[in-house]
């Protein structure tokens, strides 16, 4: 996650909030995610490991929607 | 934005208005909380550091401090640290007069810190004539400073009939400086209220503001001029008023309102020496009825969904009810203008 960025918990999923607009993005996510999923408190594998075939399409589709935004950058891991 | 997830109700504030202290070394004509002497009781050191810790348990996101001067307070920097230390980005209005280059490398250090200095003119003359002899000078000294420093800044401007004209020189100016401008919205409050007819921006300064600013995407304002911006910079901000919904304020004796141009005993939402943040925000019958808040004589309006009804604190201020509609919206400007 970018440094300027941050992640809550919110009743419909997940508050992103980047203070250089500042901008907030609204991700209806549900339970399936839990803030420690991008701050780095949770496995990302153990995560999406637990996930339906469907529930894995709309987190990718979401990670890519942040990543558009700027909110989290791509790294590679190996 | 999408209004539907605010409608349901956040668990807590984006961010926070923290008016640290009311003691301020200056006597600014437009100070929107009449900043000078100290508040009576104000929140001693262990209060304030109980409640970064609240904030930071609730989420919130960013405190945005402000008095007075927060500088003047002798514990501020502890009170930074200890939100840095919990990851709560700071964004701190100062009139820059007690920054200097070691402060602001203290400052530098915690990467988690924003900076807006005032300054209410292009020059010497349009500037002190608001904020009082000398400010231009020390303002421009510390922005020049922040400049050189990795510290995210900018001039934050009051746009007052006095300074209307300065705009798109301040923005030049901030521009040559490397930092950005802030525009604010002047509003009613504290001295504001007693300089107001004097100082308020005229309809068609208002019009003429709101096309430059149209133009000028790098210029941010907040959401103080939701009901002055055009459609093309919505995407730049909010287009509602955000007050209990996704900001608040408290001041520097622990009382919450609103926002910060609502901090009177009629906007009481609590103290934080008699309840805990989250009841406050959970639970405070002011801030539910401003999230009931609708702008029932703006609804037939053409600009309602850019606006919403505009700033309920002017509203306020100028016609005594929050749900009258805000008096300097565009479309009334443009009315007032042609008449």
């Amino acid at each position: 996650m970018h440094r300027a960025c941050r992640v809550r918990k919110e009743r419909f999923g997940l508050l992103f909030y980047d203070s250089r607009g500042p901008r907030l993005l609204f991700a209806e996510t549900g339970d399936l995610l839990e803030p420690g999923f991008f701050t780095g408190e949770l496995s990302v594998n153990g995560t999406l490991d637990k996930l339906t075939e469907a529930e894995q399409r709309k987190v990718t589709g979401l990670l890519s929607n942040l990543a558009k935004k700027g909110f989290i950058r791509e790294q590679q891991i190996c | 934005m999408s209004n539907r997830f605010v409608d349901q109700g956040l668990r807590a504030p984006v961010n926070v208005t923290w008016e640290v202290t009311l003691l301020c070394n200056l006597r600014c004509r437009h100070c929107l909380s009449s900043s000078g002497v100290a508040a009576p009781h104000e929140l001693t050191t262990a209060e304030a550091l109980d409640l970064v810790e609240q904030f930071a348990k609730a989420g919130v996101f960013q405190i945005n401090f402000g008095g007075g001067e927060p500088f003047m307070r002798p514990d501020f920097l502890q009170i930074l640290d200890a939100c840095h230390e919990r990851g709560i980005m700071t964004c701190i209005s100062t009139n820059g007069t007690l920054l200097n280059r070691p402060m602001v490398e203290r400052l530098a250090k915690s990467r988690l810190v924003a900076i807006q200095v005032s300054m209410d003119g292009v020059d010497r003359k349009s500037c002190d004539l608001l904020r009082g002899d000398g400010t231009y000078e020390t303002a421009l000294r510390a922005v020049d400073i922040l400049a050189k420093s990795p510290i995210p800044t900018s001039i934050n401007t009051v746009l007052t009939a006095a300074n209307a004209a300065d705009i798109p020189e301040l923005h030049a100016l901030a521009r040559s400086l490397g930092v950005s401008l802030r525009v604010s919205r002047f509003r009613p409050s504290g001295r504001g209220a007693e300089n107001w007819e004097e100082l308020r921006p005229t309809p068609r300064q208002l019009l003429d503001f709101s096309n430059w600013l149209a133009e000028s995407g790098d210029v941010r304002t907040g959401d103080s001029f939701f009901s002055l911006t055009s459609q093309e910079r919505q995407g730049l901000g909010l287009n509602l008023c955000g007050a209990a919904k996704l900001t608040c304020c408290v001041g520097p004796e622990g009382n919450f309102f609103p926002c910060a141009f609502l901090q009177q005993e009629d906007f009481l939402a609590g103290s934080i020496r008699q309840q805990s943040f989250q009841q406050i925000w959970d639970e405070s019958p002011m801030y539910a009825s401003f999230r009931r808040l609708r702008i029932h004589s703006c609804e037939e309006c053409q600009r309602f969904d850019q606006c919403h009804g505009g700033c309920p604190a002017v509203a306020w201020h100028l016609k005594g009810r929050i749900d009258g509609g805000d008096p300097e919206c565009l479309e009334k400007c443009v009315t007032m203008a042609e008449a």
